[in-house]
This record gives C-alpha cells, structure tokens and sequence, in this order.
C-alpha cells in the first residue's frame, strides 16, 4: 500500500568474489538457433563460454516451467532462441513461443528478476555472428548485475531449513 | 487420491541398471587443442553408472565406431554417450553403430563440445570446465531415456504432380518413365503454362510452342499419366506416402465433337480480357489461347459465359453442353510435386509510366507482340502505331528497396533478382535487330545479368550491334514522362551512371519493362500441405545446397519457379531432381520418421481442450467419448508445442518429457544447488 | 483401529487435533461444515487438540507421549517461529500430519506477501497508515524487558513457508477452503485404514485431473480476443469463461471442488492449487493462456498480454510458496 516503488531487498549475502562466472542457460531450437550456433563455431567466432546450451526440436517445445526452474536451480540467467516468425520448421510451433515468453517476462520482473538476466531472440541458422553477440552481451549484462543465486537467497529465507525432524515411523 | 510424487524424477525405477558408457572425441585436436578431453572423461567418470568413460583420436571413423560397438557388447553397455562435433553431422553415424551393436539407437546422447565449446572458446580451462558440465548434463538426460522404434508408414505407389507447365510436365515425364503411376492436375484449362506465351527460347532460338507440344505428347499419350485441366485443390490430409487430395474439376463445355470451332467461337457475344496476350488483346468467354494448345479444344471459361447458347446454336448442338457440373474426385498419392510456377510482376499504376502511358508495356507483352503467331502477327506495333524506338528498363519490379520502390499491398518490396530477364530482354533486343533493324534500341539497366550458358552472347552481340546502354543507379529510378518536345510518345529521364552521372532523356515510342516474377498465388495449397515459405514469398526448401527440391513436408516435392526465379533449362533440371527424389520414395516402398511424436496420457487430460488449437499440422483432436484430446502419431512431427502447452503435464513427448529436459537443466546447475536433505523434506 | 461406531471402544477411538497457522479462520470452519456428519466424526474420534474450537494449551500437546495424536491436521502458513515450533511439536505428537487447506500445501494467500520485504510490510502494518497513530515508531520487537521479565513474541520470519518447508508431511487437502465433502471423505478412507497413515506429501480429497474435467461449461475452440473482469462484463452462460476472455484458471487448476466457481458465472482462481504432478501453477497457465491468444504478431501478444493487471497475483493467487521461484528477490 505505502511501500517504496523501489522495494529494498532483503537479500543479505555478500557480494560475489573476483571469481564468479555467470551461469545461464540457453534453450535453442535444433533447427535454426541451435544450428545458428554451431555457425558461429565453424566460423571460429569467439565468445564467453557462459552459456550451457539445452536443445529441443522447436522453441515451442520450451515450457515457461524450464525458464523458471533454470533460475530456481541457480542460474544467473536464462536464453531463449528460436526460428524467426514465418521461418519455424513446424511452421508455427515458434508462434507460441512468441506469446509465452513476454508474459513470462513479466511475471519474472515481477519477482524481482531483472529483464536483462532472460532474454528471448530469434536467431537463424544463418545467424552465428548474431549468436556470438548475443552470448557475448547477455554475458556481459548478467556479469554486471552479479550473481542471481535463488537457491541461496531461499536458504537464507528459511526455505528447506528445519527438516532434521523424521516423520513417524521413520 | 493421487501420489504428489517429487516431479522430474522417474515414474518408475528402470528395469535393469543402468550402464553408460562415455565416449569422448579429440576429433584430430580440434576437440583436444583447447578442451582436455582426458580430464573431461575423468571427471564424468566418477558420476554413478557410468561404466566407461574414454576419449579416442576420430570417434566417427571405423574404428572409432566400432570402439562404440566393441564396448556395448564387452560391457553391457545400455546407454551410450558420445561428446564430439554437432549433431547435426554425425547424430545418424552413431544412432547407427548402436543398432549395429544390438542396442536401440534412441539410447544415445550426443554431445557438442566442438562447434560450441573448442571452436568458441578461447580460455582451456574454462572450455574443459564448460566441455565437463555439458557432458555431466548428457550423463542426467539419459538416465531418463527410454527405447523408442522409428515409425514407419508404407507409401502408396503414385505421384500428383501439380501444374502443368515446363516443370510439371518434364516431372510427369520422369516419373512415368520409371514406372509411376501419375496423376497430372492443372487449373488452367490447357496445359503449357508460361513457356506457351513465349515464341522463341535462348539461347537455341527454338519454337518454344513446338519444344512444349513435343514434351506435352510424351506425357499426355503414356499409359501411366492421367491429365485433369481446370482442375482446382480443395482439400489436402494425410501424410507421406497416403496423401488424400480432393479436386473440384471444372467441366470444359466442349468435347471432340466440335468441329466447327472457329464458326463457335465467333458466335460468342461475351469477351474479356485475354490472358495469354497479358491483356493485349481480348479473348471470347470460348476460346483457345493459341492454335497448337492443348487439349486441341476449346474451353469455356464459365466467369464470362452467360450460357446463352449462342455457340450452340450455330454447330447445331454437337460438341458442347452448357449444363455440365462440376465434379469432385479425390487423388491417392504417395507423393506430390509442386509444380505451380510464377506470375510476372505487375507493374503498379504509375510505376514507371504504367497504366498512365499505353505505350509502357511488359516484356511479356513485347513478346506476345513480337510472336509471328500472337496479336499483331509478329509486327512491331503497339495501338496500331509501327514502333520506330523502344527502351527497355530492367528490374522493374526486382531488386527493389524499401522506401525507394513501392511496396506490394503486402507491404513487402521484392528485393530478390529475378534472373531470367536481362538475357530475355537481350534476346527480344537481338530478335528485334534482325527482324526489324531500323528500329533505335536503348537498354536502361542497373545491372546486366546474362549469367547462363551462350547467355553473354546475347549482350555482346547487341552492344555490338548498335544497343545503346544506360546504367541507372537504384537509387534514383528512370521516370516516364510524357515528351515535352513531342518527338516521341514518352522520354525517359535518367541519370547516366556510364558517363559519370549525365542526366539523359531518352524519347522513344515504347518503353518495355523487364519485369521480375512472383510466384504463382497457392496460398490455400501452402496452408494445406504446411509448406515453409520463404520472406521472398517464394516456397522454401529445406536446404539450398543439399536438399534444393524437398520441403521440409516429407514427400511434397518443388519442382520449378514455385521455388524461385529461374529459366525453363533449371526449371527442367529441378523438375527432374524433384521427379527423381519422388520416384526413389516411392521405390522404398516405406518410409521411416523419427520416432519423437507426443502422447496424450488420458489418466491426466482434463479436456481443457487448450492444446487442440496449438498443434501446427493439425494433429490433435478431441475424442468425444472420453473427453479427453488425442494426437494422430502418423501426422505428429515431434515438434513439442503442445507438450509445452499442456497446463496438465498430460502431453509428454519422446525424447523430450520433461523429466528429460529437467534432469538436464537440473545436472548443468548441480553445483548450485544444497545437498540433499537427510530426511528428503522438499526443497522444490 | 475400527471405525464401527457400533464396536468402537473409547480407547479405539481416533485422536484427530487441529492447528491453525497464518490462517483466516477458513479452514476450521470448511471442518466444521461436514455438518451432520460432525455428529459421525465425535463417534468415530475425539478431539485431543483444536485450539480454534476450544481451550487446549500447547502444554496438553507436549504431555502427549510422541505418536499419540493419529490424525494432525495443520492448516495456516508460517510465518513466524511460534508456528514453525508448533509443526515440529505437532509432527512429533503425530502419526500422521496433513496440510490442511492452500496456506499449508502451497502457502495460500498468505504466500502472496512473499512479493513484500518485511520492511515494507512493517511500514504498511506500523507506520504509513491511515488507520495507525503510531507517532513513536513502535515495532514490534522479538524481545521487550518488562517488569514481569523478559517479553518474547515470536520471531517474524523472512519469507511465508508451506508445513513441508519445515517437517516432513503426510498428506496434504488442497483448497481454499477445501470442499467440506471432500474433507469427510478422506477422514473416512484415513480413519478406515484404506489409505495407510503414513505417507510423503500425497494429496487426499481431491481428483488428480483439471478443473476443466468437472466443469460443465461448453468449449467453442475460439482464440481469445480481450481479455475482460467480472466487475466490467457480465459473462455469455453456459461458454467457457477462459476462452470468453475472463482469465479462468481452471485449466491449471486441480479439480474437486465440483468447478463450483465457474458453474456460478466467476472464473476458477486456483485455489486447490495445480492440477496432476505439475509443481508450479504459473507457469502451467502461462503455457495454456499464451497458447490460446488470437495474436498473430510479437505486437499483438504483447499488448494482450499488457491488459492482464497482475500475472504473479493471478496464475500463483494460492501457490505462490510452491512456485519454483516462491517469492520476490
């Protein structure tokens, strides 16, 4: 009701070490961002090697629920690549993709997840350079806001503390 | 009651151990320079059930494969692990070497460390440390893999080949020469298509009406062809191998028993305008395009015909029947060809003078003027005027900008090089040369594309031969003015890129736009048989290189300028690829797709009814008797929508479910997670 | 241990007791509506806690030898550390614990002040309010010198947890408030023995399928077009409520409750939490709502999707402490 826009958190753990290295996951499609990717690598382009890659067959197969157990499980950031609209192999598998990705945008800005830590592009298998930019940026981004780290900000909340009682019986 | 089991763990325990072996590749040091291949395998080495975890120098050679084999069978291996170069390449080599080895391929994993690990990453200990959790994920992914069978559909032994021009009918051909059945559909009345408009081909100046009417003779006399004009696609199901398609024919009106075909056509009140003559002249709403067509009959078109019996009449009633209906039929087909071919650009209304000038007009126009047996008899002359001066503007309607050009209602320009006309135009300049010499020929280009074989010829010899050049910029477009000094009908003005940018105005009698092609509207077929289309509108292949006449459709084929511009010697050679990549389908008499489909699991399916709409190919419907929705495996493509979908968890697909992905995504990030808690309280 | 009320001695009778965390009071009475069948509960149990109804104490708990209570249902969020220190003690007392009701099972509304800080909370409870006179800034603190000695109130914790965050669980009752006939039945089917007492978080009275399984409401396989509120449109009867724009969550939703919401014109909020072995009922819906948009470009989805006024408060109204993310940073 009164409460400052910019609520202050109640996160209390130090900051990160000169050591720390982004973890974020990229969810690509294997026919156009996947191969995308691997466009990149046949040209040599270097980039951060930040981002651990998950394939499936379209970007329509990724569930919102993928997105939001990546940062659950302590991922600093979460990439989303699919075909361009009108080029999906599955012809409009990527059209939901489309309409799920924004709204799960909002909901993890709502929680409190900076917008730059998920990102959701359409990358060609043409595009490796755009790839390499792409990793390279979010990389960059999610580097400069620090570590995500929601398993340990839960522990520190009290989540999953207490369990050294056993049930009857056991 | 229902068991709250922790989610993206196995449903069940699996039935025997599991055992993995890890096979990790140095690929020549491509692999090994940069990731230390033999630290990564020590490392996945100690994870529980790996059974085996080793490197080798080229792991898709011989004996690298055998190696696979070698240790499945010492070991009892049951899941095998290969980290090496993208799947992409050597997914199928590996899948294989399992089969080989008495296990199911779909017990594989494999993983890329080259194309997105060693070749993009420059630090090594950060490419091992990276190499290591993308294996680590693998290890946690296959643990959850389960057998899975390829399916197989049997392919019913005949072709639809759709369109009947240079393309479809050279398909035809092919295909009823190795012994296919083929059914031939074509929604005009007449078969030919655009090389019937033409009069003469580069670069061999051959009768194109008397090359078409040969090839159209082998066709429509083979025993395996059936041919059906005005013949519209209205519906499409199925899948490769049983493809159903249904077709509304309209009837043709006219039969052999016509005789008196010139006294008919001449009784008929109704006109419109001619097509064939691209609007030149007009035609009767019962007509021939064009003496050597064929069927060798009329047709009446039925848009114009207002059935008022005059033809009929003047033949006494024989030969043609004003009360035919269409009909439907329905084609089975194992295949199908696109044959569909190209419509040229037109013009906008002021595009270059068009529609404001008459004496703008078309290449294809020009063509039909310059035809011995079109409009004007083969005289160069245009609204009754002899044309004493022409020029020719290339590209119009082609290699268009945005915000230059003006865009098609789509909102679209066409920005892609339509090929054939630079040496079309060249070679009508040269025809125009030697029939007609007087005549002042200006070719205003951007470009001069005369790219094929005895093409350039074409160039040379004009340019020789008193052409004068104009090379505008694209940026600043030729305009058409009416001519001020009333020398000549029309003067282009243009800046001169030849002589440093001097701005020319050239009178002439005729402009003739070279125009670019579009492809042919099949927006309802593109719909129906889910084909990819290109941003160029034009249908898209699934690789230019490797696989340039195959949609991504399995079993529908491009044969032809559907697929983009091009003249009727590639046109040919891509109807007779797609004819031989049809024919060697049908050969194999089945056909095998992965095995990656989704499954409706009715224990968990509310009939929410949210994933009917999302499937692409049409896949899931509802049964009505249990509520609940269910996926068509023969149509399902395995592209995950609507497991993603399913607010349920009822839809799981093959080697994707959720426990799958999870365990990968949970394995890259075990390191951040807290250890297990001792009484297996939720952390979730 | 039979339930006969006919055979059943007093020794054999069941010993239910009833707790209540960061609760509305909601749950107790969902309990006491069994109605009649209350009068077929006293013969088949007796009451040993249920602080709610009647004077217990926490000492009568802690004089129970361990596994005297059968049957504990623990209903409530927790948010503090009396609560927590209760569920232990309740979980040692008992053979077996049930989450009673969504705070419980998935931290109900009272997880929804997981997207406040304790700080703000404060304020708006203490400090920024119309109806406070609080000129001082007094706070309530965790330990407060007094004549009598040393005050302790308990500790106000970080963030909302569900009973399994902190004990182990047998069963769990989703709802908000669960169906009363539902309850019964699976009081009957524990105190019959026909599902054994111990177990690890397995849901009881309720179905495993969607709402959407029990709704009658009819489906025209029609894209949604605007989204709209109960408050500003009257809904078309007898058509589903999703696809008429009113942001239903049924589709996510665990079914039980008969779909009783959506059969009275206002959509399903979730409040038996997700339906199956999904985990988080967000993303669930997310899934579903996204795919059913009438959105043909990147634009239009993303102004459709600017017309919904609160997604966390909508999609996690009852589940945001079983979400995979469970709270705000």
């Amino acid at each position: 009701m009164s409460e400052p826009a910019n609520t202050a958190s109640t996160d209390t753990r130090p900051a990160a070490g000169p050591d720390w290295q982004p973890r974020i996951i990229g969810f690509l499609c294997y026919w156009c961002s996947y191969t995308g990717a691997d466009m990149a690598g046949t040209a040599r382009m270097k980039y951060p090697p930040n981002v651990d890659i998950i394939r499936v067959m379209c970007s329509g197969r990724i569930d919102p629920e993928l997105v939001t157990t990546a940062f659950a499980r302590g991922a600093d950031g979460v990439l989303v690549c699919g075909c361009h609209i009108g080029d999906c192999h599955y012809i409009t598998g990527n059209h939901k993709t489309m309409a799920r990705m924004p709204l799960l945008k909002r909901i993890l800005l709502d929680l409190g997840i900076e917008p730059e830590r998920f990102r959701h592009e359409w990358v060609s298998a043409a595009e490796g350079e755009k790839f390499s930019k792409l990793v390279a940026e979010i990389t960059e981004q999610v580097r400069r806001l620090g570590p995500l780290d929601w398993p340990g900000l839960m522990r520190t909340r009290g989540v999953g503390h207490g369990m050294d009682l056993k049930a009857w019986g056991e | 009651m229902t068991a709250d089991r922790p989610p993206h763990r196995p449903q069940s325990p699996p039935a025997e151990a599991i055992r993995i072996g890890v096979f990790i590749c140095h690929c020549g040091g491509n692999i090994s320079d940069v990731v230390d291949v033999r630290r990564v395998a020590e490392e996945v080495g100690r994870l529980p059930d790996v059974v085996l975890s080793t490197t080798h120098m080229f792991m898709c050679s011989d004996p690298g494969q055998m190696l696979i084999e070698e240790k499945i069978r010492e070991l009892g291996l049951n899941r095998v692990i290969v980290a090496a170069c993208s799947p992409t390449l050597h997914q199928l080599t590996f899948r294989r070497a399992l089969s080989r080895a008495g296990l199911n391929q779909y017990l594989f994993e494999h993983v890329n460390i080259r194309e997105q690990v060693s070749w993009v990453v420059e630090d090594k200990a950060a490419a091992t440390l990276k190499a290591t959790r993308l294996v680590r994920a693998a290890v946690g992914r296959i643990r959850h893999l389960q057998p899975l069978a390829k399916r197989r559909i049997m392919i019913h032994p005949s072709a639809l080949v759709i369109g009947g021009g240079v393309a479809g009918l050279v398909a035809t051909r092919d295909l009823a020469k190795r012994g296919m059945r083929v059914t031939l559909v074509e929604n005009t009345p007449f078969l030919g298509g655009r090389m019937a408009q033409l009069y003469t081909l580069f670069p061999s100046n051959e009768d194109a009406k008397e090359l078409l009417g040969k090839l159209i003779a082998e066709v429509v006399h083979h025993p395996l062809v059936t041919v059906h004009t005005g013949a519209q696609v209205i519906s499409s199901s199925g899948i490769v191998g049983d493809f159903r398609t249904r077709l509304r024919i309209s009837p043709r009106g006219v039969d052999k028993h016509l005789t008196q075909v010139g006294i008919a056509m001449a009784a008929c009140p109704e006109e419109t305008i001619s097509e064939y003559n691209f609007g030149l002249t007009r035609r009767k709403a019962i007509y021939m395009p064009y003496p050597g067509c064929w069927p060798q009959m009329p047709a009446i078109d039925w848009r114009s015909c207002t059935k008022c019996g005059k033809c009929l009449s003047v033949v006494g009633g024989k030969g043609i029947d004003l009360s035919q209906e269409p009909q439907e039929i329905e084609i089975h087909s194992g295949v199908i060809v696109l044959a569909t071919g190209y419509d040229p650009y037109e013009p906008m209304f002021g595009e270059y003078g068009s529609g404001i000038f008459p004496e703008v007009i078309t290449l294809q126009q020009l063509i039909r003027i310059l035809d011995p047996e079109g409009p004007t008899a083969g005289q160069l002359v245009l609204n009754g005027r002899p044309v004493k001066s022409m020029a020719f503007i290339h590209c119009a309607g082609a290699r268009q900008y945005e915000g230059i050009n003006m865009p098609q209602p789509s909102g679209k320009v066409n920005d892609y090089c339509a090929r054939t006309c630079c040496t079309a135009t060249l070679h009508q300049a040269n025809e125009i040369i030697d029939r007609f010499p007087d005549v002042v020929i200006y070719d205003i280009y951007q470009d001069i594309r005369t790219y094929g074989r005895g093409h350039e010829n074409y160039y040379e010899r004009a340019s020789e031969r008193g052409v004068r050049f104009i090379r505008y910029d694209p940026r600043r477009l030729p305009k058409v003015r009416h001519d001020p000094r009333g020398e000549r009908p029309v003067v282009v003005m243009v800046q001169d890129l030849l002589t440093n940018r001097l701005d020319v105005e050239v009178p002439v009698d005729v402009v003739v736009l070279a125009t670019g092609v579009i492809p042919h509207d099949i927006s309802e077929l593109v719909d129906m048989y889910k084909c990819a289309v290109g941003y160029d509108s034009f249908l898209l292949e699934v690789h230019p290189k490797l696989r340039p006449v195959e949609l991504a459709v399995s079993g529908v084929f491009l044969a032809g300028s559907c697929q983009g511009p091009m003249d009727i010697t590639e046109c040919s050679a891509a109807a007779a690829a797609a004819a031989s990549k049809a024919a060697a389908l049908i050969a194999q008499g089945q056909v095998e797709m992965d095995p990656f489909i989704a499954r409706v699991n009715e224990d968990r399916c509310s009939g929410c009814q949210t994933c009917l709409t999302v499937c692409p190919y049409e896949a899931i419907t509802r049964d009505p008797r249990k509520g609940v929705a269910v996926i068509n495996e023969a149509l399902c493509t395995g592209c995950g929508t609507c497991a993603a979908t399913c607010p349920s968890n009822a839809i799981q697909q093959f080697g994707f479910t959720d426990t799958q992905v999870m365990a990968e995504v949970e394995m890259l990030l075990a390191d951040m997670m807290p250890a297990p808690l001792p009484t297996g309280g939720s952390h979730e | 241990m039979s339930t006969n009320p006919n055979t059943a001695t007093p020794a054999a009778k069941l010993k239910i007791a009833k707790y209540w965390a960061a609760s509305c009071g909601g749950c107790d009475i969902s309990l006491l509506e069994i109605g009649p069948n209350l009068l077929e509960l006293i013969k088949i149990a007796d009451v040993v806690f249920w602080p709610c109804a009647a004077d217990f104490k926490y000492e009568d708990v802690r004089n129970y030898p361990d596994g005297y209570i059968d049957l504990c249902f623990y209903n409530g969020g927790i948010r503090n550390s009396e609560q927590e220190e209760v569920a232990r003690l309740l979980r040692r007392k008992s053979k077996s614990l049930v989450a009673y009701g969504q705070c419980a099972a998935d931290g109900g509304i009272p997880a929804l002040a997981n997207l406040k800080t304790v700080k703000g909370i404060f304020n708006a409870s203490y400090h920024d309010n119309p109806s406070i006179d609080n000129p001082a800034g007094v706070e309530p603190q965790p330990v407060t010198p007094s004549e009598y000695g040393d005050l302790e109130i308990p500790r106000f914790y970080p963030q909302v947890l569900r009973l399994k965050d902190v004990v182990p669980v047998d069963y769990e009752i989703p709802g908000c408030p669960p169906q009363s006939d539902r309850v019964w039945e699976a009081i009957l089917a524990l105190a019959g023995g026909q599902v054994p007492l111990q177990n690890r978080n397995v849901k009881v009275a309720c179905f495993d399928k969607a709402v959407c399984d029990e709704c009658k409401l009819e489906k025209r396989q029609v894209r949604i077009k605007e989204f709209k509120r109960v408050h500003t449109s009257i809904p078309e009867p007898n058509w589903c409520l999703l696809e008429q724009g009113y942001l239903c969550v049924g589709p996510a939703t665990r079914s039980g409750c008969g779909a009783l919401c959506p059969q009275a014109g206002m959509p399903c909020e979730g409040c038996y939490g997700p339906a199956g072995d999904v985990v988080d009922q967000g993303t669930a819906m997310v899934s579903a709502i996204a795919s059913m948009l009438d959105a043909r470009t990147e634009e239009q989805a993303q102004a459709m999707i600017d017309q919904i006024a609160d997604p966390v408060g909508t999609f996690y109204r009852f589940t945001l402490g079983s979400s995979h993310l469970k709270a705000r940073k």
